[in-house]
């Protein structure tokens, strides 16, 4: 059944953006239709443009998150998939690593695995049950010798707070351990830079804040950071050699990268670049900011992380008491068209971090294109349901 | 002064094809003539895209592609076998 789109109010960015930029699915399609060709293989023109677009897209990118050199960052699929690059890549036994109890799974997994299979000891540094905020110091107290990795979330994809990565960086550079940084629920929606925050690595996904397709995504590797490589195998290039390439970024790109989905991230990069950054976050702020409004007026309905909007991102979490969120989530789409992200968010220390573990919190995650009409409407059905309970 | 007639004998290799592209667009806006092609077996092994470009501009070109950061493998002075007249005759006897 064709979903009919004018009725919906998209509330769930932080899992997937929707809808994109026109221009993202125009160069994709443009991509399909008139240019083919393998990237970086063969060298007939529809191979060059196919590497041009490649190309553009890692020099949009780069402008993005201030990286000087394009060639550090190469393409994922995912944040997944580059975080796992990063932790397996950098970690060895007998290592010490530091994150935070609010990180997503995608870094708390590959952590859990090397700490249970592959002997590396791990630090989670508790975060804020009020706010879920990190204390920098806590995390400079949790460097040992041995430290080999500070991993944390650049915003939490639970209440979007962001945390206090350049303080963080700082302390990771002093100590000469390298700082890896989750910029999945913040690229695209946040400035960020990759020098002023002291990042050695950075993993994005393209779907989300970045407004382009999914199966794309991409790691920044500062200069002089070494990562074993996850995968090995065909790079087009030192083809007469059956070992790995070490340069970048064919080092950690192997295989036919996802080209239909880089042109329409290059698109959406594109167009993040000419609307500024800082205008987006404005306009999430905004967002948050009329929600969180709306919702301190409403007894019964608890609102979590941050108070402070200049700390937050354009993500909110809540919980209606007498409703579990999984009910609040399928009122709001079957009732009024509202789209949200119910439950744990495949974050769950963030949760026991919180008190909202097991049954979660209801996510808006709001983007460039929602408004503040869509906020109000959504805070009028929570008041309507609110009320329904009050009155039994 | 008649202007000397265009000779792409100069080649630049590279280890990947995100530095060819990159030196593409580098010495375009400065305003060189340079065309991709696939990188000759007997100058390099790798697969990928080598750079043609008039080989009496090798200093320029060498001093374009490091202000923009572009790794190189290699400048060779050589001319591709395959001339565009040759190709042109491939083309006329089909």
């Amino acid at each position: 059944m064709p979903v009919r789109t004018n009725d919906i109010v998209y509330f769930d960015n932080a899992a997937t953006s929707w809808p994109k930029p026109s221009q993202v699915q125009a160069a994709m399609i443009h991509y399909l239709q008139e240019v083919g060709g393998s990237p970086g293989r063969s060298g007939h023109r529809m191979s060059i443009e196919a590497s041009r677009i490649v190309s553009d897209t890692r020099d949009g990118l780069a402008e993005l998150l201030n990286v000087d050199d394009p060639a550090r960052i190469v393409f994922t699929k995912n944040s997944t998939e580059a975080l796992n690059i990063a932790i397996l890549g950098c970690l060895r036994p007998g290592d010490h690593a530091i994150t935070s109890s609010m990180e997503h799974n995608s870094v708390m997994r590959p952590l859990r695995y090397l700490e249970e299979q592959h002997s590396v000891e791990l630090t989670v540094v508790p975060c804020s049950s009020a706010t879920g905020n990190l204390d920098p110091d806590d995390v400079r107290k949790a460097i040992k010798p041995n430290t080999r990795l500070i991993a944390v979330v650049h915003a939490s994809n639970v209440v979007g707070n962001l945390m206090p990565v350049k303080e963080i960086g700082a302390i990771a550079r002093e100590a000469g351990v390298p700082f890896l940084a989750d910029a999945s629920q913040t690229a695209g929606s946040c400035p960020i830079d990759v020098n002023a925050l002291s990042i050695d690595l950075l993993a994005f996904t393209g779907h989300k804040s970045l407004l382009g397709p999914t199966g794309t995504g991409g790691l920044y590797i500062r200069e002089g950071i070494e990562l074993r490589p996850l995968t090995r195998g065909g790079t087009g290039s030192k083809s007469e050699q059956e070992v790995q390439p070490d340069f970048m970024p064919d080092k950690y790109e192997s295989g036919t990268l996802n080209v239909v989905g880089l042109a329409g991230l290059g698109a959406s990069a594109r167009f993040l670049l000419q609307t500024g950054v800082e205008r987006v976050i404005e306009h999430e702020r905004a967002l948050v900011e009329r929600f969180h409004q709306g919702a301190a007026a409403l007894s019964g309905v608890t609102v979590y992380g941050s108070p402070d909007i200049r700390q937050r991102i354009g993500v909110v979490s809540f919980t209606i008491e007498g409703f579990t969120p999984s009910k609040i989530g399928l009122i709001l789409d079957q009732a009024f068209g509202i789209m949200t992200r119910i439950g744990l968010h495949c974050a769950p220390a963030a949760h026991r971090t919180l008190g909202t573990f097991p049954d979660g919190t209801v996510r808006f995650g709001f983007s460039y294109f929602n408004t503040l009409e869509q906020v109000d409407y959504a805070l009028g059905i929570i008041e309507q349901l609110v009320g329904d309970m009050r009155n039994g | 002064m008649a202007e000397q007639p265009l000779v792409l004998d100069g080649l630049v290799t590279f280890f990947a094809s995100h530095h060819a592209i990159r030196a593409e667009k580098a010495l375009k806006k400065n305003g060189f003539v340079v065309v991709l092609v696939p990188g000759p077996r007997e100058i390099s092994p790798n697969c990928g895209v080598a750079m043609q470009f008039e080989y009496r501009c090798a200093e320029q070109v060498r001093d374009v592609l490091a202000r923009n950061k572009v790794q190189i493998e290699a400048i060779h002075q050589y001319r591709m076998e395959m001339s565009p007249e040759s190709i042109d005759k491939f083309r006329d006897g089909r």
